[in-house]
């Protein structure tokens, strides 16, 4: 058979056979993350909404079940991410600026850029062994929600500061060449267009860094963070414990009730994460909205 | 007073920005070979040639813009009212505020069309009435009429015509002598690059233009003196008319005519 438009093709309904098996397949590999996540969702909600009081917000600890509540490490954990935020906000975005802005392009920089590359590869209970040597024993800082925090900001500072990076790539050199004729220094028109433009990027990335040392266990424990915390820290130098070491605690005893109690804790250290990713899409919304390149 | 250069009318009064045989390389390659040019005072001066010959290079040179390509190394003198611009003890962004720039794709500054023209000039200590020079930029950039009502508006809501006489206006409120301007109609269409070489004329009462075009008929509408750059080299300098008519080159009379470029 000759065809009326062009050479036969007479593999043609194979090739479609061969296109329909690979759609399914592929439909299938993204179904399966979204599958399993609604499956490990409708466990934790089975079991956890009967515990999700307002007093389990307010209550410390106990071994009594129905007394137990979330408030020492709910507390821990805003104590935790405020004072990772403080410490690696600053420090990974000055980073990132001199990186992308200032650093010329030689061996030192490029071995800079390197070691942060491996370094957010780096496994967390590294940082964990690090923070212990360095924080908690050598400056003698102790078991403290700030060895804690110093700690979460060195295994964040990475991701922190290619977040920033990558948002101050984005930015047109069109627009610091703008700056630059126009007599600004390098400040004024990093200060004036390159961080305003690029803020909305840096504030998701920060955010997202931020939501990863949030659920991060394995430093903690290392560092020796409190399971049993019968009291909110009033200050840095003070003992914490934080969400996920609570959940843990509570899902590795024996009692039924607990593993409620633990599934409880999970949806609330899931409500906190939900809450900072829906601020990140809100920020990155919003700026979406007004500037066009 | 302008040497005498291969075409022999060269444009007549002071030179403001002048090259001695300057050469810039991007690491090995020499975009511009020893270049001598003096462009003279209140005049518009095209610089024309193929794509690559290095005018836009040439022109970046003159405000140092150059500085921010990696490996560039710029050898030979550029001047400005004969004090070399790569001297160790100036600093480039002080020639910068000095010598204005315009680029190829209108670049306003993602902030309101007020902002745009204030910026710099509140950047850099000025002391008058700010509403005052944003009015007079604008005025003089021919842009006021169709935005006095809106200066809050962002710049990007603007035309691309009127974002580049943004741009204009921009440079204007810093009080440049100078304005050099990279190819600066080649993103916008016929009616907007009209209203923009009307302006060219207006603005050369006041400044120095220099402007880099690829277009051939606009270097001969608006400049009085053009310069001729073939890869790298200045092949000819002088009157537009003289150049676009009877070219000393047989090269210039090639590319003006449009047998290669």
């Amino acid at each position: 058979m000759t065809s009326p438009v062009g050479p036969s093709s007479g593999n043609l309904p194979a090739r479609r056979r061969m296109g329909a098996v690979l759609h399914v397949i592929f439909l299938a590999a993204t179904l399966a993350g979204v599958v399993l996540l609604a499956i490990l969702l409708a466990d934790v909600l089975e079991h956890g909404i009967p515990w999700l009081r307002w007093s389990f917000l307010t209550s410390f600890p106990s071994r009594f079940p129905q007394q137990a509540g979330i408030k020492a490490a709910l507390w821990g954990t805003i104590w935790l991410i405020g004072l990772t935020a403080l410490f690696s906000i600053p420090v990974g975005l000055g980073a990132a600026i001199y990186l992308e802005e200032y650093a010329r392009r030689n061996w030192f920089n490029t071995l800079i850029e390197i070691n942060i590359a491996n370094l957010a590869g780096t496994p967390s209970i590294v940082y964990g062994m690090l923070g212990l040597s360095l924080f908690v024993r050598w400056m003698a800082l102790g078991r403290s929600v700030l060895a804690g925090a110093l700690t979460m900001s060195l295994l964040i500072l990475p991701v922190t500061i290619i977040a920033s990076r990558e948002s101050l790539r984005a930015v047109p050199d069109s627009l610091r060449q703008a700056a630059f004729a126009l007599g600004a220094t390098r400040w004024q028109t990093i200060r004036a267009h390159v961080l305003p433009a690029a803020l909305p990027g840096i504030l998701t990335g920060l955010i997202l860094a931020l939501s990863r040392a949030i659920g991060e266990t394995a430093p903690l424990i290392m560092i020796g963070a409190l399971t049993y915390v019968a009291f909110t820290p009033s200050g840095p130098m003070d003992a914490f414990t934080a969400l996920p070491i609570q959940i843990f605690n509570w899902a590795s005893r024996p009692q039924r009730e607990f593993y409620g109690l633990a599934a409880a804790g999970i949806l609330v250290l899931l409500g906190v994460l939900l809450t900072m990713n829906a601020a990140a899409i809100w920020i990155r919304y919003r700026s979406q909205r007004n500037v066009r390149w | 007073m302008v040497e005498n250069l291969q075409s022999g009318a060269v444009p007549v009064g002071d030179a403001i920005l002048s090259c001695r045989n300057l050469t810039v390389r991007y690491g090995a390659v020499a975009a511009v070979q020893e270049v001598t040019l003096d462009i003279p005072e209140h005049q518009i001066t095209a610089i024309i040639g193929p794509s690559g010959c290095g005018k836009s290079t040439l022109l970046r040179a003159f405000n140092r813009m150059n500085d921010f390509y990696l490996n560039v190394t710029t050898e030979g003198q550029a001047l400005y009212r004969g004090e070399d611009l790569y001297a160790a003890d100036v600093d480039p962004v002080e020639v910068r505020r000095r010598i204005g720039m315009v680029f190829q794709k209108p670049n306003p500054f993602p902030k309101s069309i007020f902002q745009n023209v204030a910026w710099a000039p509140a950047i850099s200590g000025y002391r008058g009435d700010l509403k005052a020079l944003v009015e007079t930029s604008l005025r003089k950039a021919a842009l006021w009429d169709e935005v006095k009502d809106k200066l809050g508006q962002s710049g990007l809501a603007l035309s691309g015509g009127q974002q580049q006489r943004l741009c204009i206006a921009r440079a204007i409120a810093l009080e440049p002598e100078v304005i050099l301007m990279d190819e600066p109609c080649s993103a916008l269409d016929p009616a907007s690059t009209a209203r923009i070489e009307d302006l060219f004329l207006e603005l050369k009462e006041r400044y120095t233009i220099v402007i880099v075009t690829h277009n051939m008929q606009q270097a001969a509408r608006v400049s009085d003196g053009t310069a001729f750059l073939s890869r790298g080299h200045l092949i000819e300098f002088g009157v537009t008319k003289t150049i676009f008519t009877r070219p000393a080159r047989r090269e210039t009379e090639d590319y003006v005519t449009g047998k290669f470029g």
